[in-house]
Formats: structure tokens, sequence, C-alpha cells
């Protein structure tokens, strides 16, 4: 009735804005072209181009030829490929696990008692504690390797005046230690992420909702288990496959700043960033071999993908994002 | 069994005081009302009742028992919120059983008392559905389901319907009040819209800048509101309030002259000496369109608003000031006739200087 | 109707417990206090230590590493050691070049394409708007073989071109999937407004949408800087050669090189972390709301 469309063909109120169709089109394509070109040639591209190599096997300055998956069969059962391989997968689900039982927990902690109402300077708190996050890997690996050296003496003058004169050890130079040490480095320094996310999730529960709490007789640390936890649980579940994430990418800048290439001492703190930063690269007798490499990476990209279907699939179904 | 009462009750965050004093005292049974523009204290001393919101002075007590310290759980209340405060990762029993469960009550109870509530509620086919499943009214529903469950002594409710649409509105309106007739609980309601105030509570308390500023029965309210703020609260259109000076008081009478010209007597009980200045307040209902050569008072209509059963006439008088006329929908006057008005003095009040209301010579019929 | 403020009978015997209760609401402050208190100290130590000792004599920093840079103790050698030796400079440019106008491409790209998706619909949109934050599950990195070789038909291996173009595409799925949410909160008669005004699709992108997304853009913009200034893998693979080092990458091959020099490793570290702390005083707000933004939506 109150149709004051300018063609005067009649048109719902939702479509007169693409009246003019082609003119549409154009413009559409116009806004998500380069986003599309750039992130399809320099981010999906190569990762398909990367299972592709993985295919392949080829003598330096020779052709490429198409070996099937033998390249995966040489690194899941050659000894020479297998033992790297596997060590380096064992010490990144070890460095995974630890980051998940240590630094989620403080996280966890940290965010709970920011989220108090009524405590002062939280973002002040916030702020520092957030800082390490931003800092580079590779300088905060330094930082720690000096912190942690036996030449400066630091950390040694540390355990002496709290009364553990003996307890000092090179901890990042010794095979039993190295991964341990490198992954409390790690903790110390994401430990602001999960705080954050947490953080974010508990103030966005309303106030109401705990307040309907108390009249249900519940105090403290009951309303922080059984209403507050059980809403963050999706929150939990988002940290979990960030750290996860993580673990297989990011850690390589930590390892090799502070270890180098080799992940020593001994390759005890290899994983499959530097494991696979080799295996393209090469190492001192090896020469490097881009499908070998390409093989590496895209079995990191199955495990990654595995995390994240498990994540998708099952935790994130379950722990359903509750409308609040 | 549970009577309420307030003495004294005091809020201030630091320096800064919300609630100065308050007083009141609620019988056992009753359903009140706290009714207020926002920010005027009614949900802080609701909270303060309820044990969400510390008191800082003055005493909270249910039936005779000082709870000023006690745990909101251990008050014998029970509170609907304005946004339901269902707990999103539980189905709508676990919503209802929780605070039993967290009590340590035998598992039997709690199934029977839900169920029972959830008759009540007509929740039965509900109960497995998670808060997001359902529709605004039917979370109300499990919020005030969840408040019968725990037996309260005393049902607290603060805005419970201001997030549901107009229709659903009415309709939960009258479940509510089936609900206090059926329990015969004691029930406090805040809410800001007088609608609500004026269909379900025996008695109203109007708040206003943390201070009570009368109490009692709707009709009380409507016929014999304590002072101007009162007056301009309760009623929609509100009360039409003109300048106007004392020309000659009895003992059960006094003559205004308004600005505009116009005598017009009141019944009022205590007047004050000829020549105080006094506000003269009049319903927009208690005003009539009349001839315009044979009314006292006369003026051009500015505005005429026809809902179809009533017609609202805005009218200019002399000085500028402007009356509100609620009359029939037959009214012919057209926007900028001169048409009179004629008011019922009986319906009519006086305000002093200081905004309070003269005493009526005699109580209204429905406000004894 | 309401009692005058003066202090009733019973007031009196209110006074104790809320002593009481008061007394029990510090002790749990304090508690809370100590903990986040004490954990900051844990934070923030080592980045202190290390700022301080690089203002020390080689001595100080052995013999008294807490001690405050003072009098006998100061000295500036590091940074002398460090501008001689390394082309810091360089460095920096590098890093400021590479971060500023991949963050520039990210926000604009980014926000080109959310506005499409957000504003239009047209066919394939559902599958787009997935397609584009898969990368935000899937690490670009996975990809550097193909990366490389393609860089090096590219010629552009040791340009800080490779660097812009990896990691603008590294950056676009997270930009898009936050601003895509925040487009679609957008009033939508805003722009049909601006169309009955006669604005093309391009001006209401410009002129319309983008100033009231501004401080969105900042969030996204120094949301995705962190990681881009702080990269190790990308420069040492993709432009590892002395002009075109970043500043993450030019530290961590100085140190390699003059590990023994203390004055000049804590120098290095030193100018490494600080413009990042400089900016984070400035953005700290943008950032912590890019974060949490996505914690609430993702």
């Amino acid at each position: 009735m109150t149709d004051i469309a300018p063609t005067g063909t009649p048109a719902k109120p939702d479509e007169t804005a693409r009246a003019p169709r082609r003119k549409m089109r154009l413009h559409i394509a116009v806004f998500l072209a380069p986003a599309v070109l750039i992130y399809t040639l320099f981010s999906i591209y190569p990762l398909i181009e990367s299972l592709r190599l993985s295919l392949q096997s080829s003598v330096p300055g020779g052709e490429a030829d198409y070996v099937g998956l033998a390249n995966y069969a040489k690194l899941f059962f050659d000894p020479l490929w297998a033992d790297q391989f596997l060590n380096a997968l064992k010490n990144n689900v070890v460095m995974f696990c630890t980051i998940m039982v240590v630094q989620n927990p403080i996280g966890l902690v940290l965010a709970a008692l920011l989220s108090l109402p009524k405590v002062r300077f939280t973002g002040t708190y916030r702020t520092l504690l957030f800082m390490p996050t931003l800092l580079s890997v590779v300088i905060i690996g330094f930082v720690w390797q000096l912190i942690l050296s036996p030449l400066w003496g630091v950390t040694d003058g540390f355990l002496r005046a709290i009364g553990l004169a003996h307890a000092y050890k090179p901890w990042l130079g010794l095979e039993g230690s190295a991964l341990f040490t490198l992954s409390m480095i790690s903790v110390w320094q994401y430990v602001g992420v999960p705080m954050m996310l947490i953080y974010a999730a508990l103030l966005s529960i309303p106030d109401e909702l705990i307040d309907a709490a108390r009249i249900d007789g519940l105090r403290g640390w009951a309303i922080f288990w059984k209403v507050k936890l059980p809403l963050i649980l999706p929150t939990l579940g988002l940290v979990g496959i960030l750290t996860y994430i993580g673990n297989f990418t990011v850690s390589f800048d930590l390892i090799y700043a502070v270890q180098g290439a080799l992940a020593g001492p001994n390759f005890s703190t290899d994983v499959m960033g530097t494991f696979l930063f080799r295996t393209f690269f090469g190492q001192q007798t090896q020469l490097g071999d881009p499908h070998m490499g390409a093989t590496v990476a895209s079995v990191l990209f199955f495990i990654i993908l595995a995390g994240v279907s498990v994540y998708l699939l099952a935790v994130q179904r379950r722990l359903q994002r509750y409308e609040m | 069994m549970a009577q309420l009462s307030l003495s004294a009750v005091r809020k201030a965050y630091d320096k800064h005081v919300v609630i100065p004093g308050a007083d009141l005292e609620i019988a056992d049974g009753e359903f009140v009302v706290f009714v207020g523009p926002s920010g005027c204290g009614k949900s802080t001393l609701l909270r303060m009742i309820a044990g969400l919101e510390e008191i800082t002075g003055g005493d909270v007590r249910i039936d005779g028992q000082r709870i000023n310290e006690l745990g909101p759980a251990d008050r014998g209340i029970a509170m609907v919120f304005q946004s339901y405060a269902l707990y999103p990762h539980k189905d709508v029993y676990g919503n209802m059983a929780f605070a039993l469960k967290h009590a340590g009550v035998d598992k039997a109870v709690i199934e029977e008392r839900v169920s029972k509530a959830a008759a009540i509620l007509g929740l039965e086919p509900l109960l497995k559905r998670r808060p997001k499943q359902l529709s605004g009214g039917q979370r109300q529903r499990v919020a005030i389901g969840r408040a019968i469950v725990r037996d309260p002594k005393i049902f607290l409710f603060d805005e419970p319907l201001s997030n549901l649409d107009a229709a659903l509105r009415v309709q939960m309106r009258v479940e509510i009040l089936r609900l206090h007739q059926r329990l015969k609980s004691t029930m406090i309601y805040v809410t800001h819209d007088q609608v609500e105030a004026m269909t379900l509570a025996d008695r109203i308390v109007v708040l206003h800048g943390g201070r009570i500023e009368q109490v009692g029965t709707p009709m009380e309210l409507y016929h014999h509101p304590a002072n101007l703020f009162v007056a301009g609260f309760i009623g929609s259109p509100k009360m039409n309030i003109l300048a106007g000076t004392v020309e000659a008081a009895s003992a059960d009478n006094a003559t205004v002259r308004l600005a505009a010209g116009a005598s017009i007597s009141v019944p009022v009980g205590a007047s004050p000496a000829p020549g105080a200045k006094v506000s003269f307040g009049v319903r927009p209902e208690h005003l009539a369109i009349a001839d315009a050569a044979s009314a006292s008072i006369t003026g051009t209509a500015q505005v005429v608003e026809r809902l179809g059963g009533e017609t609202l006439v805005h009218v200019e008088l002399a000085d500028g000031a402007t009356l509100v006329v609620k009359t029939d929908g037959e009214c012919l006057a057209r926007v900028g006739d001169i048409v009179g008005v004629t008011a019922q003095g009986a319906h009519c009040h006086l305000f002093d200087e200081a905004g309070l209301c003269l005493p009526k010579a005699e109580k209204h019929v429905l406000a004894v | 109707m309401s009692a005058p403020e003066t202090s009733t009978p019973s007031a009196a015997r209110v006074q104790p417990s809320i002593a009481r209760a008061r007394t029990g609401r510090i002790a749990t402050s304090t508690a809370i206090h100590t903990v986040l208190f004490g954990y900051t100290i844990i934070a923030l130590f080592p980045v202190v230590l290390v700022l301080l000792n690089s203002f020390k004599t080689k001595r100080a920093i052995f013999g008294d590493p807490l001690g405050l840079p003072f009098g006998k103790t100061f000295s500036a050698i590091g940074y002398l050691d460090v501008l001689h030796k390394g082309d810091f400079a360089t460095y920096f440019t590098n890093s400021f070049v590479v971060t500023v106008v991949a963050l520039f491409l990210i926000v604009l790209l980014g926000a080109a394409a959310a506005h499409a998706l957000a504003e239009y619909r047209f066919p394939g949109n559902g599958f787009l708007g997935v397609y584009l934050i898969i990368g935000i599950m899937v690490p670009i990195r996975l990809g550097t073989v193909a990366i490389l070789q393609m860089m090096v038909q590219l010629h552009l291996v040791n340009t800080l071109t490779a660097l812009i173009l990896v990691y603008t595409a590294q950056g676009l799925p997270v930009a898009v999937f936050i601003l895509t949410e925040f487009m679609r909160t957008l009033s939508r008669d805003i722009k049909d407004s601006a169309r009955i005004d006669g604005l093309s699709e391009y001006r209401i992108f410009f002129e319309v949408v983008l100033p009231l997304i501004r401080p969105v853009l900042a969030t996204v913009a120094v949301f995705s800087m962190i990681p881009i200034w702080n990269d190790l893998w990308f420069p040492l693979i993709l432009a590892p050669g002395e002009g075109t080092r970043t500043v993450t990458l030019g530290v961590q091959q100085f140190i390699g090189q003059y590990t023994v020099n203390w004055n000049a490793v804590l120098a290095a570290l030193t100018l490494a972390i600080v413009p990042v702390l400089v900016l984070y005083a400035f953005f700290s707000r943008q950032l912590i709301r890019g974060i949490t933004s996505g914690a609430v939506k993702g």
C-alpha cells in the first residue's frame, strides 16, 4: 500500500537494497576479491600445495616424481626418520600436557580473582599480567636463558637466599629438565591468554544470575563451582584448543631461540616445529628435502585438524554456549 | 505466616546516601508494590530485604526476628528477577530444584514440590527443556516456579514483567494475582509501571529519591495523594496542576482563585488563610467540556486526541497554562475552538507551598 | 513517612556485627591482592631485570644483578656495542614497514570482505564466510614449504613484500571474523538512509561503515600486530638477508653472534622489548577488547 519504489515495481523492503542486480554483483566482488585472493594464494594454496609436495620425491636438481605415500611410510617406519619424528611428537605431547595442567589452572585462578566484585586495581593487574604475552617468544627465550644461566647466577643467588643453596642446576642444559623448563617459560609467557579469555567469560555472566544463586543459598566457592564454572566451560574448551594449536606451531620460536635448530641437549627438546625446520632446510650432515619437509608439515596439519575436529564435534557440541 | 517490618532502614555507598531511612510494616499475606521512577531506591530496598545488598543502618525484621545479618537463603524469601536469571546450563526441572538440592533436601520431597509448582504454573510439559528453548512468558513462569518450590515466607518480585511484550504482561499480571490469591503468601513487588501497581497491590508504597512518599491502597493514592509527587505519579493522563490563591476559607471548604481568573470551591478540612498561595490539582477525568458562555473556566482547544471511546482535549487557558480534559468520544470540540471547562469540586485537590496535600473534608468512599 | 537519620537503639547492636563482617572482608581482600600482586611480580621481574642490567657495567651485572644502574654501576656500553655491531636502525625500519603495511592491508581488505559478507545476500555468502575464517584454526606455517617455493618463483625471497603478503594472509581470517560479527550489529537503517541519499555502495563503505567501526578497526589492528612484530619463523625463512631482517630476527642473530658480550645482549633485548611496551601502554585497552570480544563471540 505504501509502495513508493521509484521503478513502480512492487519490492519487498528487504530486496529494495539490491534492486539493480548487475551493479550489485560487481561491487560485492570488488569488496571480497582482494581479501579472498591474498588469503587463497598465500594461505590456502600453500597448504594444498604442501599436501601435493608430500606425495612427491626428487633428488636435488632433478624432476619431482609422484611417489604416493612413500614419504609418509618413510617418516613413520624408517628408523632414521621415525625415531626423530616420534621423539618430536612425544615432546610436543608432553609439553602440551604440562602447559594444560599448569598454565590453564593458573589462568583460571587469576581470572576468578580478577572478576570478583569490589576488587580494586583489576585494570592494572590485568594489564601487567598480560604484558609478557606481547613480547616476542624469541626475546622471552633469551631473557630466561640469561636468568637461568649459571654464568649470571641470578637464579642460583635467589635459591640461596630462600635457603635452597644446592637446588640450582642449569636446567636448560640438562636432558632431563630442559623440556619441562621450556614448558614453564611458555607458561610464564602465555598465562595471560587463558586469563583474559576466562575473565571475559566470567564478566559476561549476568549479575542477576549470581543474585539468584545467592538467594538459592550458595556462597563463595559454591557459586564458582556450581554456577560460574559450568557456564564458562565453552571458554575452557576454547582455551584448550588454542593451547593445542599453539603448542604444535609457535613452540618452534621458543626452542629455536633457546636451544637452536638441533633442539638440544641431545634432541631432548625437539618438537614438530624444529623437526620440520631441520627436515626442510637440512642440518649439519643432511641436506634439506622440501618433499620430506612438506610431509612433516602435512602430518602436523592432520594432527591439528584432528584436534580441531575433536574440539568442534565433541567439545563444542557438548559444551554448548549458553544464551545469557 | 510472615510479617515484615522495616525500621529506619538506611542505605549508603560510602558517603552517597541512597535511602536515608525507611519505615514500613507489611502484614502477613499482603501484596505490597513498591513503585517509583527509576533511581528512586525501590530495587535497592527490595535487595536489602532479600539480603543481596548490605543494610547500612536500621533493622529488617521478619515475624519479629531481626534478619540484617542473615544470608539471603536463610531469610525465608524467594525472588523473581527481571531477566528471570534462570541457570542456562540446567533444564527447567534443574532450575526449580536447584536451591532445594543445594540445601540437601530429600530427593522425593524435591520431586513432589517441583511437580506441584509445575502443575500450578502449567509447566509440566516443559520440565526437560533448557531456558533458551522457552519463550519469555514461559521463562518467567519457571522463575516464579523456582520461587514457589522454596515455599518462602515472602515472595520478592523485581520488575518481573518488564521484559515481556504488552499482551503477555497483562496475562502474567493476572496470573501473579491468581497465584497470590491461591498461596496467600506475603508478596513484595517492585515496578515502575503504575498500572501494574494499581492492579496488583493491596497497598502501594510510592518511593521518590530514596524516601517513602506515601503508603496506601491504590484508591487512597488516587483519591487522596499525600503530596504533589504522588498526585502526579499516580493516574494517567497526569493530574492537572494550576497555580492559585485562597480567596475564602471555612471549616470544610476553600475557595480558590486560579491564575487564569476562575474561582473554584474545594472541600478541604483544614484550609489555609485567605491570600495563601496554593497549587490546585484536578485529574483530567474530573473535568468536562462545557459551553464557553456558561463555564467559569474558558480556553482554546490546542490539541484534540481522539481515542474512540474517549477524547483528550488540551485546553490553553488565558494565562498560558494547559488543562487536559478527558471527555467522552462524542465530544465535538475541534482545534482552535473556544471551549468552557467545568470541574467537579469534590474531586479537586489543594496543595500547600511545600507540596503537601491539604486533607479533604471527607474520605472518598473507595478509599476508606 | 521517612524517619530522620538519627541512630535508633538497635543501631548500637548493629555495629559489632558490621565490624566483624568488615574484618572478614579485609582479610579476604588482602589474600586476593597477595595472590594477584605476587603473580604480577613474577610476570614483571624477568623483564625488569633485563631492562635494569642493560644500563650497567659488566662488573655490576654480575656483582649486583638486582641493583639499580646508578653512579659507578651505570654504563651504556652495551647500547654503543649494539649500534656499532648490529644494524638496528635497518631492523626497526624493516619491522615497522612490514607491520604497518600488513596491518593496513589486513584492516582494509578484512573490513571490505566483512562488509560484503555482513551486508549483502548473494550465492556463496555462507561458504565464503566459513572459507575465510578456516585460517584461524589452521596455522599458515604449515604451508611454509610451498610458500617458499612460490616466493622463489616470484623472485620475492629476501624482500619485505614476501613478509607483507604472508602476514596479510595470516591476519585476514581473525580480522574478517571479528569485523563480520561486529558489522552484523550495525543498524541497517543508516546504510539505507545513505542509499536514499544517493551514495554509491563504495561510498557507503568508506564514508558510512568505516567511520562507524573505527574503534573496532583499531582493536583488530592492535590485535593483529603482535604476532607480526614478534614472528621469527617467516623472517628466518623468507627474508633472512642482512638488509631485510626484522627486529626479532636481528636480535636473534645478533645474540647468537655475541653471546659472551653480556652488555650488548642485554641492550639488544631491551631494544626489542621497549617499543612493544610503549605501544602496549597506549593500546592495551584496544588489545584487551580484541581478545575478549573473541572470547565472548567465538
